[in-house]
């Protein structure tokens, strides 16, 4: 009896349709992200407990359609016919009505029962968009609700309507194309009937007019003579309208999105331009545009470092004076030394790293949520085609500097095997707030805020460079660039608060018992009086080559677990966060450009592993190896007529 | 300098016919035919950019780079190659 009270729902909508802020607005804290099986792609599901009901809500992966072939969107329909949800809430945003509402037929298709909930209903109606929702639900028979995710509004809405719809019955209609299409369908459905198959036999018919790679497979293996009439079917389709037979049936979604959206829709004839359409025009235009993102960009590391900079030097005074408290309250025995190093490793991540980290994310995700990252893309798109990719690598690029885990991840919006790949590669050269920590801790602290900036340019002209000889190296056409540019929101600080977090708690549950497992590995080692053994074999990369004291080539190697490892743990083995005693100028810039670019860390080379292959995984270490030290070496002997 | 990275500019001085790259800021006009392949005309499908479509260009970047349009009342960003595929007639 107790299943009664449980439902469970899916999200499903376009991209920037306000999918995570439901998903987050629903579950709060009650989410957990796994993975799909098999899968690198997040799966994030969570709880929702309302009047006594367990509603479970899964968040499918953002996508754009349900027929072409990327992993996400087969994933997508796959859960939604084979795992039957209770309910699918198909959001909507509702200032791209149209397009949504073509994503919203192929929806439909799959025959599972679906609740409307048009999004952003308030930023439509600022742009004049007047939306009749009960005409809608009339024509589509299915629930329409507005909502305005951002402020929490008639989501409760949408939640009781699945409660109450879930005792009775759900039932759909199947909207029509045209006349002809509806015949090859019923012709081909008809024939699916008996055919044991997950999916609906109308639906397969429609894949079957458009050719969809994995369904041709499966019915082929089933009743091969429906796919002998299906081939009939499309050359004729192709005979009628001179197209493939895929674009007759995605031209025929569209023109009956644009027929629905006609009906259901009031433009108001003359308004203002609201502020957001404004700022638009400013922020992509040819001359302003480019101003606006230079300032934005580096208005972002300015305030990050002079934040992170202020704040790493308030919580230096507050922890000075306990390494003295240790030693005279517990004593310098062996094992107290190991504790201390323990605890300067913590001391000194919360010091180093966080104060960067935080602000970093905390700007980069109202970047995101505002919907400027998109126009970042927009305005380098040129630029990235010179690197044999297109503009919506930007967002991967952006999001690299954050971490190169996700950055890495999120190459999957690239549309071929090639982009994605040398997206990847260029993604492991971006400089993330790891080795921010390393180039704002060290060298803008102790060198000067020019270098530390000077030491970015440089990571973008090696990303550059390395961008063209890859291109050159991997045979292959560029693609165009075809994106949907978001409309300007305000954005939500509950969103961009949760994204922080749970980009932060995983730097803390992570970073943190690796810093004390190093942290004591390394003391003991120096303890033990090994340290000039294992130090001497790095010796000639490191102290000949790169002019670095012997330390460095240990902490190098723990550095591959984690960057920020590389500063955290010198300050570990120094007993103090105060580096300008221990490296001179030159050495701090020279261990920066090492640690930028010497390999991707652990994190990282596992998910090129995953996506790539070991074989291309390893050889990008090796070459990133080679490259650093050599690229480094070269700027310590630039460095001597500077220094 | 800087190298176009179109080619061909469709442009049929006979008729009115244009391609979307060679079309002013501000313009708007009616998709008449689009040279590209079944994958990349199934894709542009399913954003609703089909023969017939009327579409705003609302602006470019330099250096031949995207063009930014209006259609379906959304706005859409397309490589300037991409345009240079798509073939308009203008109002």
């Amino acid at each position: 009896m107790t299943d009664e009270k449980k439902i469970n729902i899916v999200l499903a909508g376009q991209g920037n349709s306000g999918k995570s802020s439901i998903f987050n607005y629903l579950t709060g804290l009650h989410q957990h992200i796994g993975n799909w099986a098999g899968k690198t792609i997040e799966k994030l599901e969570g709880t929702l407990y309302y009047k006594g009901y367990t509603i479970d809500v899964l968040d499918l992966p953002g996508i754009y359609s349900l027929t072409t072939y990327s992993v996400e969107e087969v994933i997508s329909r796959e859960y939604i016919v084979t795992q039957k949800p209770d309910f699918v809430i198909d959001i909507i945003d509702s200032c791209n009505l149209e397009r949504n509402m073509i994503f919203t037929l192929q929806l439909l298709e799959l025959e599972c029962p679906v609740i409307i909930a048009l999004n952003m209903i308030d930023l439509a109606k600022k742009k004049g968009i007047e939306i009749n929702c009960q005409k809608l639900q009339d024509i589509i028979n299915v629930p329409v609700l507005p909502a305005i995710a951002s402020r929490g509004t008639g989501l409760t809405e949408v939640i009781d309507k699945v409660i109450e719809l879930k005792q009775g019955e759900k039932g759909f209609t199947h909207l029509s194309y045209g006349k002809e299409i509806e015949k090859c369908i019923s012709e081909l459905s008809d024939l699916l009937h008996d055919v044991n198959l997950p999916y609906p036999p109308r639906w397969i018919a429609i894949k079957l007019l458009e050719k969809d790679r994995d369904i041709v497979k499966l019915v082929r293996e089933k009743k091969p003579e429906i796919i002998e009439k299906a081939r009939q079917l499309n050359e004729n389709l192709e005979d009628i309208h001179g197209h493939d037979s895929s674009i007759v049936i995605a031209d025929e979604r569209s023109h009956l999105a644009a027929q629905i959206t006609r009906d259901i829709v009031k433009m108001a004839p003359h308004r203002k331009l609201s502020l957001n359409e404004r700022l638009d025009i400013i922020t992509t235009h040819k001359f302003t545009g480019y101003l606006v993102m230079i300032l934005i960009l580096g208005g972002m590391f300015m305030t990050v470092f002079s934040f992170g900079n202020r704040l790493s030097s308030l919580l230096d005074t507050l922890f000075r004076n306990w390494h003295g408290w240790w030693n005279d309250n517990i004593g310098i025995t062996f094992l107290a030394s190991l504790g201390w190093s323990a605890i300067e490793g913590v001391l000194a991540l919360i010091q180093i790293a966080l104060p960067y980290i935080l602000p970093f994310y905390i700007i980069l995700y109202l970047l995101e949520d505002w919907g400027y990252v998109a126009r970042i893309s927009f305005l380098t798109d040129n630029l990235m085609h010179k690197m044999g990719i297109h503009g919506k690598a930007c967002i991967s690029f952006i999001i690299g500097f954050g971490c190169n885990v996700p950055g890495c991840l999120s190459c999957r919006i690239m549309e071929t095997k090639r982009e994605r790949f040398i997206t990847a590669v260029l993604v492991t050269l971006i400089p993330c707030s790891a080795v921010s920590v390393i180039i704002f801790g060290l060298v803008g602290k102790y060198v000067g805020l020019l270098w530390a900036l000077g030491l970015y340019v440089f990571a973008m002209i090696v990303v550059f460079i390395a961008g063209k000889i890859s291109s050159k190296l991997l045979l292959g056409e560029p693609m165009e660039l075809i994106m949907p540019m978001p409309d300007y929101k305000t954005p939500n600080l509950r969103t961009i608060a949760y994204q922080t977090w749970d980009s932060s708690k995983e730097f803390v549950y992570i970073a943190a018992p690796l810093v004390i497992i190093s942290g004591i590995i390394i003391q003991a080692i120096n303890l033990a009086g090994w340290m000039p053994a294992i130090s001497s074999f790095l010796n000639p990369v490191t102290v000949t080559w790169l002019g670095l004291p012997s330390i460095t080539g240990i902490l190098l190697i723990f550095g591959i677990l984690r960057k920020e490892l590389i500063l955290v743990m010198l300050a570990a083995y120094l007993g103090t966060a105060d580096f300008a005693n221990a490296l001179t100028p030159q050495q701090m810039i020279t261990l920066a450009v090492v640690s930028m670019f010497y390999v991707p860390c652990v994190a990282t080379i596992s998910v090129l592993w995953k996506e790539y292959g070991w074989g291309k995984a390893l050889t990008i270490c090796i070459l990133e190896i080679l490259f650093a030290i050599l690229l480094a070496g070269v700027v310590k002997r630039l460095l001597d007529f500077v220094f | 300098m800087f190298i176009y990275r179109h080619r061909h500019h469709h442009r049929d001085t006979e008729t009115d016919k244009t391609s979307l790259a060679d079309i002013d800021d501000g313009q708007s006009g009616t998709i008449v035919s689009i040279f590209g392949g079944r994958a990349l005309t199934k894709r542009l499908a399913d954003l609703g950019l089909k023969e017939g479509t009327q579409i705003k260009v609302i602006g470019k970047t330099l250096f031949s780079g995207p063009v930014q349009i209006e259609v379906c009342g959304s706005r859409l960003a397309l490589g300037r190659g991409l345009a240079s595929k798509i073939i308009m007639e203008l109002k």
